[in-house]
């Protein structure tokens, strides 16, 4: 399982932003002991680290400077200060990607899985396969025991949108903000065209009813 | 100072002098036996005058003229007193004192509002940092706690969040320069960040997004426009008209590339269309219950201005509204 380190000082960020990391299935980690942060995020030894930049003892540049003598370990700076300063100096001492509060929570899964998937490309999923259908994403195919069927771009994304989240909704505007962040601003009629689509290839290769619609909802599988 | 402006200013002087010589020359005149001493006299008498007044000119003459001329070069004028030379005689000098009085108590004013509104911009920055923790932590506890209510939350969250923005932008807008940097990107990028930015205000309102020649490269901050286009998508959004629809078009002119946001909105009459720019005018559309703060397009041309770039509006009362971008286009990158 994914773990992610979060370095944040405001109590309800941090135990709600780990709800969220943990329903996306990510192993979240924090700590209250600010004076020593370095020394704990590096025991932890987690996969990313989401880090604040204003915090008590030490602000966040100090700590990623510390990080980077000692590690490679991604680091995410989320902060509310936004200028391009901390910006670059955030990219100065190290760290990976900079988002600035208040974030779009499906700008920060895509970003997070984003320098997840550069960092550790081995582990990667290229194939994910789930109730008898396996998603190749590298050749944007769809595999079940009826066949192959390619799928277009926009196909392959609503479908991986969909794994990520799999056994729970996502409504039709989480799944076209997800599509909007990564350049494709469909509309509610493409998006239906585009289920549509999807839900007939995937009959064509024998796997049926597996796109639930939630009237009034959204779609699950 | 002209010479027969000094001479009007010298009547008195001049007139008197005159008479004191005519006087000297009658009173010898009418004394037998001393010849021409009083055509002598009054002469040099006048021509003593004379000299005196003309050294008196050529050094007024010099210290006014260098004043005005310094004065007309200053581009902050109340820096005068800093150009001005003491001259020799007194009445400059008296003119320089008054000058560096007025000067140092209008530069100590100047510098009390400079630091009053530095501390009220500061302020206001760090409030909208404060305020962005909350506007966080609720955004994710609404993320968290899935209910009926969220997407109407979530789209008061995105106006608060807007106004918020709104509020941080206007008071960087008085010093873009600390922070903006120039990054060559195209306006495909330019739009594309701003409609990320956007997306859920665009997407609870349903809009369709089409684009067109979007492949001008231009020089600019996203940062800047993205807030700048975020104004002109939240117009559209706020006064659609049915289904919305956004169209992105880009254009090349000579020197400079054009980005337009055309919207199928509720338009905007043409007696308050020169207007939209102006800080506080809500006009017709702004009072028939859409509540129109008449500041956003303020804002966007404030910062406009400060970034060279150019904004003007267009419109079809009941068609739509566009309103266009213009980036110069830099021959440093041609």
């Amino acid at each position: 399982m994914d773990s992610v380190f979060i370095v944040e000082d405001d109590r309800k960020i941090r135990t709600e932003l780990t709800k969220l990391l943990q329903k996306y299935g990510y192993r979240c980690y924090t700590s209250d002991d600010f004076s020593h942060m370095p020394d704990v995020i590096l025991k932890q030894n987690p996969q990313l680290v989401l880090l604040d930049l204003n915090l008590p003892v030490y602000d966040g540049f100090y700590i990623c400077r510390e990080l980077r003598r000692h590690s490679k370990i991604p680091i995410i700076v989320v902060t509310s200060r936004s200028t391009d300063m901390d910006e670059l100096m955030s990219m100065n001492f190290g760290a990976d990607d900079f988002i600035t509060k208040p974030y779009n929570t499906q700008i920060l899964l895509a970003r997070i899985a984003a320098v997840m998937a550069r960092t550790y490309p081995e582990k990667a999923p290229d194939k994910i396969s789930y109730r008898g259908l396996t998603v190749n994403f590298s050749q944007s195919v769809a595999e079940a025991e009826g066949g192959k069927a390619e799928l277009t771009k926009n196909e392959l994304r609503i479908l991986s949108i969909l794994l990520r989240n799999r056994r729970r909704i996502t409504t039709r505007n989480d799944m076209m903000n997800a599509l909007w962040q990564s350049d494709e601003f469909v509309d509610d009629n493409t998006l239906t065209v585009n289920i549509n689509r999807l839900r007939k290839k995937l009959e064509s290769i024998g796997v049926h009813n597996y796109l639930i619609t939630k009237r009034g909802q959204g779609y699950m599988i | 100072m002209s010479v027969k402006n000094y001479l009007r200013d010298k009547l008195l002087f001049i007139v008197l002098t005159a008479a004191v010589a005519a006087f000297a020359f009658l009173l010898l005149d009418s004394i037998p036996g001393v010849g021409y001493a009083g055509v002598y006299i009054s002469s040099a008498f006048i021509i003593a005058q004379a000299i005196s007044l003309i050294c008196e000119y050529i050094r007024k003459n010099s210290f006014y003229r260098t004043a005005l001329k310094s004065l007309q070069n200053l581009d902050r004028k109340y820096l005068i007193s800093e150009m001005l030379v003491s001259p020799s005689f007194e009445e400059g000098r008296i003119l320089c004192e008054i000058t560096r009085g007025a000067c140092k108590s209008m530069n100590d004013e100047i510098a009390e509002y400079r630091r009053t509104s530095n501390d009220y911009r500061e302020y206001i920055e760090s409030w909208v940092h404060e305020i962005k923790t909350p506007i966080s932590s609720s955004r994710l506890t609404l993320e968290n706690n899935p209910s009926k209510v969220n997407s109407s939350l979530s789209d008061d969250m995105d106006k608060i969040e807007n106004y918020v923005e709104q509020a941080l932008f206007y008071s960087r807008s008085s010093n873009v320069e600390k922070d903006y940097v120039i990054r060559k990107t195209t306006l495909k990028k330019i739009a594309a960040s701003a409609l990320k930015k956007y997306a859920g205000t665009l997407i609870v309102a349903n809009a369709s997004i089409s684009a067109d020649g979007l492949d001008e490269a231009v020089c600019t901050d996203t940062k800047w426009t993205d807030f700048i286009i975020g104004q002109i998508l939240i117009n559209s959004v706020k006064y659609r008209n049915g289904h919305l629809k956004i169209r992105f078009t880009g254009k090349e002119k000579k020197n400079k590339v054009l980005l337009t946001v055309t919207d199928n909105g509720i338009g905007i009459p043409g007696k308050d269309l020169r207007h939209i720019f102006e800080k506080g005018f809500t006009g017709t559309n702004g009072r028939i219950g859409r509540r129109s703060t008449g500041f956003g397009l303020y804002l966007c041309r404030r910062l406009c201005k400060k970034m060279g770039l150019g904004i003007f509006a267009d419109s079809q009362e009941g068609k739509g509204t566009s309103v266009t971008l213009s980036f110069p286009k830099s021959s440093m990158y041609l």
